[in-house]
């Protein structure tokens, strides 16, 4: 095939993809990125919570969650290396939502600019990126 | 009669703690291959960083953002020491904590401070009733269920007092698993990064080193920096359990086949007092028999 170009996603406990895909659409620290074969050779940093969308060869998109990761192009092989990333199928709805009740509660009695409500947002970003995410996924609603 | 007794009951207790050795062994070969597995897919993550950051490190060479990387002049040295919670692990502690305590004599005659940090009980124990004061002991998680975010609390204690300069230089001290059979307590240099080998690895790879960064070098490798570090952490903290779980494997082995022998022994011994006794009685019998004949 003539443009393709191989992805690979890897995470602390599983690389979780490892194969050849058409174009993949992230969400960089500073915007949006659409990486199509034969990109030139980059490195960034991926938002702290956000979605990975993969075009697959056939044209097909596959939607996945990143979290804290950096990406790298080299060579035609995209690496993304993230700390958290899951499929929208693997997302588990009452879980996300227990995390983000907890963020929520967390952040209601802190500080705006202490370390600990840095951190509950964060985990309040995760959280609201996974739902949406998962309602994506599912087509109960949310915003496609 | 007595003695018949007495063997009966030591050929049992040792059977049954040939028994509780056996299982532990088994326990421990399970928690190893589980502790491997997960040491397997953690692999190509570090590569990955490592990649990464070998590939950065020279666009950010020369560069006075980045504090981690500043060597100065040591005055006291941070050492986190990494061992087992629990003992019946043959000398898997005690090898680690005999290099541990030839580095510190070695730093301490050289005229520098020593702080601890301590991951598992057994070390903790040791440094303490040797006087030692021990920064932060890590209770929590258990080693033994310790994930990611253990790696990554233990990397940022450790950052904190680098970059607070509570300490000149922080290292590990952990046992590398060679093999089932092999494991060598290692000393890591952690803090400050010693010089990572710019540009080889990529040679190697056929890396084009000139590629776009986004926003700026410094943004992305100040966010990649605890990463790395982290994962260094907890590549060290698998390490230290494959070798925690491949020494208590080998030590129930060598108590299990131990017990054996040692009933075996017992019950050779155990028939032929009973063979005596028989033979004893006998001649009694025949012995009477023929006196009243």
């Amino acid at each position: 095939m003539a443009s393709e170009l191989h992805l690979r996603v890897v995470t602390p406990d599983r690389t979780i993809i490892d194969r050849k895909v058409a174009g993949v659409s992230f969400q960089g620290v500073d915007g949006g990125y659409g990486i199509l074969p034969h990109h030139a050779p980059l490195m960034t940093a991926l938002a702290q919570a956000g979605v990975v969308q993969i075009t697959e060869l056939d044209g097909k998109k596959v939607d996945l969650f990143a979290a804290d990761g950096f990406a790298q192009m080299q060579n035609n092989v995209l690496t993304l290396v993230c700390e958290a990333g899951e499929f929208a199928y693997e997302i588990d709805l009452a879980r996300v939502k227990a995390a983000e009740a907890k963020a929520r509660e967390k952040m209601a009695g802190l500080d705006r600019l202490s370390e600990d409500f840095l951190r509950a947002e964060a985990s309040l970003r995760k959280a609201l990126a996974r739902e949406m995410l998962s309602r994506r996924g599912s087509g109960t609603g949310g915003l496609h | 009669m007595a003695n018949l007794k007495e063997l009966r009951g030591r050929i049992k207790s040792v059977a049954s703690i040939a028994q509780i050795t056996k299982a532990m062994e088994m326990v421990a070969s399970m928690k190893l291959r589980k502790v491997q597995a997960k040491a397997q897919s953690f692999h190509p993550y570090t590569e990955e960083i490592r990649h990464m950051i070998e590939a950065l490190a020279s666009k950010v060479s020369g560069n006075a953002d980045v504090p981690l990387f500043l060597q100065r002049e040591v005055n006291t040295v941070g050492i986190l020491g990494i061992t087992s919670d629990r003992g019946l692990c043959g000398s898997y502690n005690s090898n680690l904590l005999f290099a541990l305590r030839k580095q510190v004599e070695e730093l301490q005659a050289a005229g520098k401070k020593v702080k601890f940090w301590c991951y598992g009980r057994k070390g903790y124990a040791w440094l303490t009733r040797r006087g030692y004061e021990v920064e932060r002991f890590f209770v929590e998680p258990a080693l033994d269920k310790a994930d990611f975010s253990a790696a990554r609390l233990v990397g940022k204690a450790l950052v904190e007092a680098f970059e607070s300069g509570m300490v000149d230089e922080a290292r590990l001290f952990y046992s590398r698993f060679q093999s089932m059979i092999k494991f060598v307590p290692t000393n890591a240099a952690f803090l400050p990064i010693a010089s990572i080998a710019v540009g080889q690895d990529a040679k190697k790879q056929n890396f084009e080193l000139d590629f776009l960064l986004e926003p700026d070098a410094t943004t992305v490798f100040n966010r990649l920096m605890p990463r790395y570090l982290e994962t260094v952490v907890f590549d060290s903290m698998l390490q230290a359990l494959a070798s925690e779980h491949a020494s208590r494997r080998m030590a129930m082995k060598g108590a299990t086949d131990a017990a054996t022998r040692m009933n075996k022994g017992l019950k050779k011994v155990y028939n032929r007092a009973r063979q005596e006794n028989i033979t004893k009685e006998l001649l009694d019998i025949i012995g009477g028999a023929s006196a009243v004949s």
